[in-house]
């Protein structure tokens, strides 16, 4: 059990930077995620806390030692690999237990009988743990592979790591399966009581799975904070297109602050959208023109006829994808996502209205595509600090 | 543009080694499958089950062991490749590195001597449809793979084939790009209208693209219909599973009788379904069978709820909707919440099922055990 820190880690290869002065804490006991795009730098991260690799600049700590020094056997991290790397011909019991046998962490060098006592109990807490208790005897080719998920990791908790490191260990299941390991994943999650350390570019095992997420881009630290903080008050663009899957619409605004403010859509320009009365949203954007506007699909709605307040647009596509589909709505030369239920009656091209629950949006700096604010940032807060608390 | 008939189609590979011959020998095992004239169709499967041998075949890339493909009213089992009218994107795009992207899709044209002004016009209109004629004058090495993709199928549909095969397109692509162009190749199929065969193993790509989907599994049909029609109405357990994000949760199940009513009982829970009136006639007192409910068909019930108190085993929130998990002896049943409640690990809640979208299949072969309404 420990905490880690990153303190000002750069890691070059030849002449590629792949951390660029990464700072991170992560606390005793959390699940913390990192996540990024295929080259962020989060395997990158992930081998400097094991040992794999060693930073040209800044420091990592374990607990209160700085380990840049320290020999990756030392260090007493547990890697989980995205194949189980069961031993076929061992049992259960022996494949957790074969850690607790390696010569390099006999507790009892000399006494063999003792040895395997204390295996015994630490086999079988363990095993308790990851409700695999009744599978002890069977070989991994009689296990489902959740069973076998569950084996594995059991065997990397066993000699009770300081910190339990998973590269992707879902990437190249089947989507029933990662399904299926993600929640499996997430139930044991509670019972591991290590830190663990989880590398994904799936957005959606980051928002399930962890304490608190990363987002790293190009080598560097974008933000870091709790699920919902990252989702509904990224910090750039770039962070709100990565979380959430159709992505999120961003519209090119201008602010219009005659008669109470108004957003005016670059691709229809005679229509202004009324915004609610924010003063703190408003000073914010005191001087601005041009805004960037995030609405993410579940909150633009389509409509067959005009009603107040809707845009014209004309039908682009429209996919199903599983339980929900994505109407994409032509409108002016933006294509507008939005969610619809399945099998609605829409022929391509077709005239269709939308509207826009301004009141979830999220404001961008049209320059900078930094986050600005929400109108609803006072509850999104409420929700973030709730989620904070129980991490 | 023409109707894709396959009648009877086999496919056996030579293993070496094997002596005997069963069932499964047969890499495409007695495949019928007729594409209409203009019709989007998605063979659809999980690795090794036959879709890439019999879009080769179609194409002419690899022998047929037995049965018959017609395109429109000819036979095409013993054409050339080159005379079958057929225009190929594949997932790796092998362009001729050498060559501009301009080249590279009008190479095929000038193989077989279109006049050149010709050969212009219809690089450029292809290049317009497909968004890609400020890479005409690019070398293929300096595209993104979104790029390339689009480069590659333009070549495929310049000769105006008659039927356009795609094999997995899309998989190279990271899921924004993939995401898009999945979008263009949808519109794309609806302005040329071309017959088209798209394998995939992604029920999603086949679900967002096709008019219908064959699903196929070790060399067998299964089934073949819309996409509302596999995802609502699945002929067995392997499609029923198959289709759909997040996948239907399936769980065996023993039938209880208890005064009147039938329940769905599981082992290890005390969870209880009651079985809806119209599998009465199917069921009996201590029947085995599995039952399958999507997890948009489960619901967490109000105050008022007679449902099933069930522990919360894991909350997932996905910022676009929120998930629950349940356990059910070994198995996890998820079901999705709109609503923007947090649930806790440990939580209480009232587990209701919309009885007339559970499904049931036989224990032993998976297939659908149907009402009888």
């Amino acid at each position: 059990m420990a905490k880690i820190e990153l303190i000002n880690v750069s890691k070059r290869f030849g002449k590629t930077t792949a951390l660029k002065n990464v700072t991170l804490e992560i606390q005793d006991k959390e699940f913390f995620v990192l996540f990024g795009p295929a080259g962020a730098g989060k395997t990158t991260i992930l081998n400097n806390i094991a040992g794999i690799q060693i930073p040209e600049e800044g420091m990592v700590r374990i607990g209160d030692e700085v380990v840049n020094q320290v020999d990756p056997a030392d260090r007493n991290v547990a890697m989980v690999f995205e194949n189980y790397a069961l031993y076929p011909h061992m049992t259960v019991y022996d494949n957790i237990a074969s850690p607790l046998r390696s010569p390099r962490y006999k507790k009892f060098k000399d006494n063999k009988a003792q040895n395997e006592a204390y295996i015994k109990e630490a086999v079988h807490k363990v095993a308790a743990m990851m409700k695999i208790d009744k599978l002890l005897e069977r070989l991994p080719s009689q296990l489902s592979n959740g069973q076998r998920q569950r084996v594995a990791l059991g065997r990397a908790l066993v000699r009770e790591p300081n910190v339990f490191l998973m590269d992707e260990p879902l990437a190249h299941l089947d989507a029933k399966l990662r399904n299926a390991m993600r929640s499996e994943l997430k139930e044991m999650q509670t019972a591991f009581g290590t830190t663990s350390i989880y590398v994904t570019h799936d957005f959606m095992e980051a928002m399930s799975l962890a304490n608190r997420i990363a987002v790293i881009n190009l080598g560097e630290i974008i933000q870091v904070g709790t699920s919902d903080e990252i989702y509904y008050m990224p910090r750039n663009e770039f962070v709100a297109q990565l979380m959430g899957d159709p992505e999120i619409n961003l519209l090119e605004c201008t602010l219009v602050r005659e008669d109470g403010s108004s957003l005016c859509w670059a691709e229809c320009p005679e229509q202004l959208i009324p915004m609610p009365k924010h003063e703190e949203l408003e000073e914010r954007t005191e001087g601005m023109e041009q805004i960037h506007v995030g609405l993410r699909p579940q909150n633009v709605h389509y409509h067959f006829e005009k009603v107040p307040g809707a845009f014209t647009g004309n039908v682009y596509s429209f996919e199903t994808i599983g339980n929900k589909s994505v109407l994409t709505v032509q409108v002016g030369d933006q294509h507008l996502r939005v969610i619809a239920p399945n099998g609605l009656p829409v022929k391509l091209d077709q005239e269709i209205f939308v509207t826009m629950e301004i009141d979830r949006a999220i404001f961008f700096d049209a320059g900078t595509t930094e986050y600005i604010g929400r109108f609803d940032e006072a509850a999104v807060k409420e929700l973030v600090a709730e989620q904070a608390k129980e991490a | 543009m023409a109707n894709l008939t396959i009648k009877n189609l086999f496919k056996r590979y030579d293993n070496v080694g094997k002596k005997t011959k069963t069932v499964n020998d047969y890499a495409v095992n007695d495949l019928c499958l007729t594409c209409n004239d203009g019709e989007f169709v998605a063979l659809l499967g999980p690795s090794g089950c036959g879709k890439t041998t019999t879009l080769r075949m179609i194409a002419g890339l690899e022998e047929i062991t037995k049965g018959d493909i017609y395109i429109g009213e000819t036979r095409i089992n013993d054409l050339h490749p080159k005379d079958r009218h057929i225009g190929l994107a594949f997932e790796d795009y092998a362009m001729y590195p050498p060559l501009t992207v301009y080249d590279n899709i009008a190479f095929n044209l000038r193989a077989k001597g279109v006049a050149k002004g010709e050969i212009d016009g219809r690089v450029r209109d292809i290049a317009k449809l497909m968004h890609c004629e400020e890479l005409l004058d690019m070398m293929p090495v300096k595209l993104s793979g979104g790029q390339k993709q689009r480069v590659n199928i333009a070549r495929a549909i310049v000769r105006r084939p008659e039927i356009l095969l795609m094999d997995e397109p899309l998989s190279h692509l990271d899921g924004k790009m993939r995401q898009s162009m999945r979008v263009e190749i949808k519109r794309l199929h609806i302005e040329i209208n071309c017959t088209s065969v798209y394998v995939t193993h992604d029920q999603l790509e086949a679900m967002s693209l096709a008019d219908r989907i064959a699903i196929m599994d070790l060399g067998v049909l299964q089934q073949f219909g819309t996409p509302m029609e596999v995802y609502d109405d699945p002929v067995n357990e392997f499609v029923a599973a198959f289709i759909g994000e997040p996948p239907m949760n399936i769980l065996e199940t023993t039938v209880i009788k208890d005064e009147n009513d039938f329940f769905f009982t599981f082992a290890e829970s005390e969870l209880r379904i009651l079985v809806p009136a119209r599998y009465y006639s199917k069921v009996r007192d201590g029947f085995r069978v599995k039952m399958g409910v999507r997890p948009m068909d489960l619901y967490v019930g109000g105050p008022e709820s007679k449902g099933n108190p069930e522990r919360v085993a894991v909350f997932e929130n996905l910022g676009d909707e929120r998930r629950i998990g349940v356990r059910v002896g070994e198995h996890m049943m998820m079901l999705i919440t709109n609503d923007e409640t947090r649930y806790r690990h440990g939580d209480i809640i009232r587990l209701e099922v919309n009885g007339e979208k559970t499904h049931l299949f036989d224990l032993e072969t998976g297939d659908r055990i149907r009402s009888d309404r």
